[in-house]
């Protein structure tokens, strides 16, 4: 065997080695993404983060986030203070919350009251495709009317047995 | 078929009824929302554990809110930028004069200030309580601040009793304090 057959064979072999390494190279970047999640965000996302779940309470629908206001602004200074003394995110938050009440939060929580604005859309979907249902069910099996001009109309059982009575009573009943 | 149409009616009246007593709950629930003042905002602190604080007085040794439990504290959120708070300061300052040896402390806590400012008002004023400084403003937002002035009423034990958005009401505020050193010596 020549040196220049091999390479060829090489060659010809490549392009069907590619596709099993392209998708374990796929799969490799899938698990670790899967595994590893998103890097580690640094403070000052973990502010914009925090800042922007939280309602300036002195503004007119803004964000901590996007607040110029003063208060807003020593709020944001209040999270990059408190994530540095080691407190969660879920913990600051609830600490804004036992001061200024769950309006601080830019969306209401899912428990107590506020908890309808979530589900009850849920469940006027959930009924409405529940009476649709029942309306089309209990229309498919209404008898429809016959078309007017039809020449069979459609009979049920026992009327059509109660029907060839009567015909054979009448054709007794017929002379000759 | 009369049996049949009595029946479709009295469905469609439940099914109008069940509409109409939806409607009527949205309703009341826009109702009793309208009717609120939405600058009256309820603090969700009232009936809670006022947050401890320890803030550097202006002139004095620091302040710590722990340690003038047993006494009825007041606290004053103001800025010497604040019109407002110059409205009630007097009324402050007449009330700690008045309570000042029965147990009653009033507080001064400047917000969003400088300390020269601060200074500089206090001794143009006369204020005579003491007054501290939330540099930070971590006091403040702990309490929930919004704006200023805003008082907070403590009690002997604590406890957050009353807030006020706005210059203080001498009157109702006296009788409040009155009632609470009442209830304390009985």
């Amino acid at each position: 065997m020549n040196a220049a057959g091999t390479l060829w064979r090489v060659r010809a072999g490549l392009p069907r080695l590619l596709v099993p390494i392209a998708l374990a190279a796929g799969l490799a970047t899938l698990v670790i993404v899967a595994v590893g999640g998103h890097p580690p965000a640094s403070q000052a996302q973990q502010v914009q983060q925090i800042a922007a779940g939280l309602h300036c309470p002195i503004c007119k629908d803004l964000s901590v986030a996007d607040s110029p206001a003063p208060l807003a602004q020593q709020m944001r200074q209040e999270i990059a203070a408190k994530l540095g003394a080691g407190e969660s995110a879920d913990q600051i938050r609830a600490g804004f919350v036992a001061a200024y009440g769950p309006s601080v939060l830019m969306s209401p929580p899912r428990q107590g009251v506020a908890g309808v604005a979530y589900y009850l859309p849920l469940l006027v979907l959930a009924a409405g495709v529940v009476a649709a249902f029942t309306a089309l069910r209990r229309w498919l099996r209404t008898p429809q009317p016959d078309p007017p001009g039809s020449a069979s109309p459609r009979l049920s059982a026992s009327q059509r047995r109660a029907l060839a009575k009567a015909v054979a009573r009448l054709r007794e009943e017929e002379p000759g | 078929m009369r049996r049949r149409l009595t029946r479709l009616t009295r469905r469609r009246t439940r099914l109008l009824a069940g509409v109409g007593a939806a409607v009527a709950v949205i309703v009341a629930l826009l109702a009793t929302g309208l009717g609120r003042d939405p600058s009256v905002i309820a603090s969700p602190l009232v009936g809670h554990m006022a947050p401890n604080f320890t803030l550097a007085q202006l002139d004095g040794p620091p302040v710590t809110l722990f340690k003038l439990r047993g006494q009825i504290v007041v606290v004053n959120f103001w800025a010497s930028w604040c019109t407002e708070c110059q409205v009630e300061q007097a009324a402050l300052d007449q009330m700690w004069q008045q309570f000042r040896d029965s147990g009653v402390v009033v507080i001064g806590v400047n917000f969003q200030d400088t300390a020269g400012a601060a200074r500089s008002y206090v001794s143009t004023a006369d204020v005579t309580y003491p007054v501290v400084e939330d540099t930070d403003s971590s006091t403040a937002l702990a309490y929930g601040l919004r704006g200023v002035p805003e008082t907070f009423v403590v009690n002997q034990s604590g406890r957050i009793v009353d807030h006020v958005i706005g210059p203080i009401d001498e009157a109702t505020l006296v009788s409040e304090i009155n009632a609470m050193l009442l209830a304390s010596a009985r």
